[in-house]
C-alpha cells in the first residue's frame, strides 16, 4: 500500500514537473543568459533565437524538438529564447509553445538589441533565424539561417 | 557547376570581406528601382543630395511595421537639409506574399509614407548594400561622386517604444556628416527578420 502510494506520488510529480516544464514563457535577462550557457563547463546548449512572426523560425521548431529527444539523458540541452516584444508574451509567444507542445522558452527581456548582439558574435546582423551553439563554455558556432537536422547533430559531437 | 562554384567564391570571399575588412570604406552603387507611384528612381535623380537615408524594410516584419511613422519624421526633417530618406524592399515575395509590390503600394498609401517606397524585385540592391534583414538602415555620402557607406544598423535604440528612444543611430549620424564631425557610432545591430536571397 505504502509502495503503491510511493509510486503514485513520484508519477504525479512527475507529472507535475513536466506540466510545468511545458509551455511556459519565462522574462530573461542577457547577463542571466550568458551566465547560464556560457559558463557551463559540463554542458552543451544549441540556443535558438526565434521569434514568434518569424517563419521561417516556426518551421524549424519541429527539428529542435526531435534533437532534444535525441540528446536525453546527455549533457546537451536546447534552450529557446524568444526575441518577441516583451508585450506580446502572452498574445504571440504562449500559442506557439502551446501548439507546438515546446519546454520553456526564456523571453528575453532587452529592449536594446544592440547591447548584446556582439557579444553572441560580432558578425551577427541580428536577424533570425539564428541558432548559437556553445560546446562546453566555448564559443562553437553560429548559424543564421534554418538549421538541419544532420548539421546540428554533427556539431554538437 | 562552375557558375555555382564562381557564386561559392563570391561568397566566401564576401563573407572574409565582412570579417576581416569591416572599417573599410564601403561603396555602394547607384540604382534604378520602381516606386510605389510607377515611377522609377535612382540616386542621381536627385542633383542636390549631399548624402541618402537608405533603409531596407518590408510590410510583413513586425520590427519593420514599428517604424513609418519615424521614416516620415527622419525624411520631413533632412529632405530639407539635403539628405533625403529612400525606403527599399528587397524581401522574397515568394516567401512572403504581403511583399508583393501591389501590397507595397496599399501600404504606402495608408500609411501615407513622404518618402519613395522602391521594390528591389531581383533582390541585386539589398546584395549590394549587404543589407540581411529588415529594418536594416544606411547612412551613404557622396564622395568624389561615389556614394559611401558611413553608418549601418538600427534606425534607433527602441524599436517597440519610439518615446524611450535614448540614442537616434541613423539621425545623430546624418548631424554629424552635415556638421563636418566624426560619427560617433557608424554601426549598430539589432534584431529584425532575415532577406532570404533565393536560390538561382
Amino acid at each position: 500500500m505504502k509502495k503503491c502510494l510511493f509510486i503514485s506520488l513520484v508519477l504525479a510529480a512527475i507529472i507535475c514537473i513536466q506540466g510545468t516544464n511545458a509551455q511556459t514563457v519565462q522574462l530573461i535577462k542577457f547577463e542571466q543568459l550568458k551566465k547560464r550557457a556560457f559558463n557551463q563547463s559540463d554542458t552543451t546548449y544549441v540556443i535558438n533565437f526565434f521569434a514568434s512572426w518569424c517563419a521561417p523560425c516556426i518551421k524549424e521548431i519541429p527539428i529542435f524538438k526531435q534533437l532534444i529527444d535525441s540528446t536525453k539523458n546527455t549533457a546537451t540541452l536546447v534552450l529557446f529564447i524568444s526575441v518577441d516584444f516583451k508585450s506580446e508574451m502572452d498574445k504571440s509567444v504562449m500559442p506557439i509553445a502551446k501548439q507546438y507542445n515546446m519546454p520553456t522558452i526564456y523571453l528575453l527581456d532587452e529592449p536594446n538589441a544592440n547591447k548584446w548582439i556582439n557579444e553572441i558574435d560580432n558578425n551577427w546582423s541580428g536577424s533570425i533565424p539564428a541558432t548559437l551553439i556553445v560546446k562546453r563554455a566555448k564559443r562553437k558556432k553560429l548559424i543564421v539561417a534554418m538549421v538541419d537536422y544532420p548539421k546540428l547533430i554533427k556539431l554538437i559531437k | 557547376m562552375k557558375k555555382r562554384l564562381d557564386v561559392f567564391i563570391v561568397c566566401v570571399f564576401t563573407l572574409m570581406s565582412s570579417a576581416f575588412a569591416p572599417m573599410q570604406s564601403h561603396y555602394v552603387n547607384d540604382f534604378l528601382l520602381r516606386n510605389t507611384d510607377g515611377k522609377m528612381i535612382s540616386l542621381s535623380d536627385y542633383k542636390n543630395a549631399k548624402g541618402f537615408i537608405i533603409v531596407f524594410t518590408c510590410n510583413h516584419c513586425p520590427f519593420a511595421k514599428l517604424y513609418p511613422p519615424r521614416l516620415n519624421a527622419l525624411n520631413s526633417k533632412y529632405s530639407l537639409l539635403g539628405v533625403p530618406l529612400i525606403a527599399i524592399s528587397s524581401t522574397d515575395t515568394v516567401m512572403y506574399e504581403e511583399d508583393t509590390y501591389p501590397n507595397m503600394v496599399t501600404k504606402a498609401n495608408n500609411e501615407q509614407f513622404n518618402f519613395p517606397y522602391l521594390f528591389d524585385e531581383m533582390q541585386s540592391v539589398a546584395k549590394n548594400f549587404k543589407a540581411q534583414k529588415t529594418p536594416h538602415s544606411y547612412v551613404v555620402w557622396k564622395e568624389n561622386e561615389k556614394w559611401v557607406v558611413k553608418y549601418n544598423g538600427a534606425i534607433d535604440d527602441n524599436g517597440m517604444e519610439p518615446d524611450k528612444v535614448s540614442e537616434s543611430y541613423v539621425a545623430n549620424a546624418v548631424d554629424a556628416l552635415l556638421n563636418n564631425k566624426k560619427i560617433s557610432i557608424n554601426e549598430t545591430k539589432s534584431i529584425g527578420c532575415q532577406i532570404v536571397f533565393r536560390k538561382k
